[in-house]
């Protein structure tokens, strides 16, 4: 049974976004400009790993969209 | 002269393969805890799976990335603990082993101890005779 997400839980999803969007971008950057074709490749993988992470992230918070209370709980 | 320099910076990055990889792979190792701390304080069984996957994945991740290092000579693995320190920290960590145990036991706990730390004291077995798997005895 799905319970609303907790302002933590919450605050380490956006948290956990902020990481894989960084690490997306280093990534970025080493599929661009790293001179061993090992690193570009071994970049590029990573890249859609975390992307796929962040879709999942992304999913959790939508998931937990329609239980969050609209008012401050007592 | 600004011109020629980003012209350079083109030909050949400002940073090497190894700082590249290196920033990544900090990252990577950061990100697996902080995963884990977001797991540990989860509520929501669902969120607390979903960080526990996301751990193991990013580790995946550092560990391919570490290995990757590792096969470009990116990496000074450090060197390997001397067998005295080794001895000295199995006999340490088995007397440490044996008290807990003895305390169990005062608390009436002793069964459960006594099982608990079979294995510890069988290895002292091993250093002896080393051709026996002391997992099998």
């Amino acid at each position: 049974m799905m319970q609303p997400v907790t302002a933590k839980e919450l605050e380490y999803l956006a948290d956990s976004l902020s990481n894989e969007d960084l690490l997306i971008k280093q990534n970025a950057v080493m599929a661009a400009s790293a001179t061993n074709g090992a690193f570009r490749q071994a970049a590029a993988q990573m890249i859609q790993t975390h992307q796929q992470h962040a879709q999942m992230l992304l999913q959790a918070i939508s998931q937990h969209q329609h239980l969050a209370p609209t008012q401050p709980q007592q | 002269m600004d011109q020629q320099q980003y012209q350079q910076g083109q030909a050949r990055p400002i940073l090497s393969d190894e700082d590249l990889a290196y920033t990544v792979l900090a990252d990577l190792k950061r990100v697996v805890r902080e995963y884990a701390t977001a797991a540990t304080e989860a509520n929501c069984q669902q969120i607390r799976q979903l960080f526990t996957n996301l751990m193991n994945s990013t580790l995946q991740m550092q560990g391919n990335l570490y290995n990757l290092m590792l096969q470009h000579n990116m990496y000074d693995t450090s060197s390997p603990a001397l067998r005295q320190e080794v001895d000295k920290q199995l006999k340490m960590n088995q007397q440490t082993a044996q008290k807990t145990q003895q305390f169990l036991q005062q608390q009436h706990l002793g069964g459960y101890a006594s099982h608990q730390y079979q294995a510890p004291q069988q290895q002292l077995h091993q250093q002896q005779n080393p051709g026996v798997n002391p997992y099998f005895m």
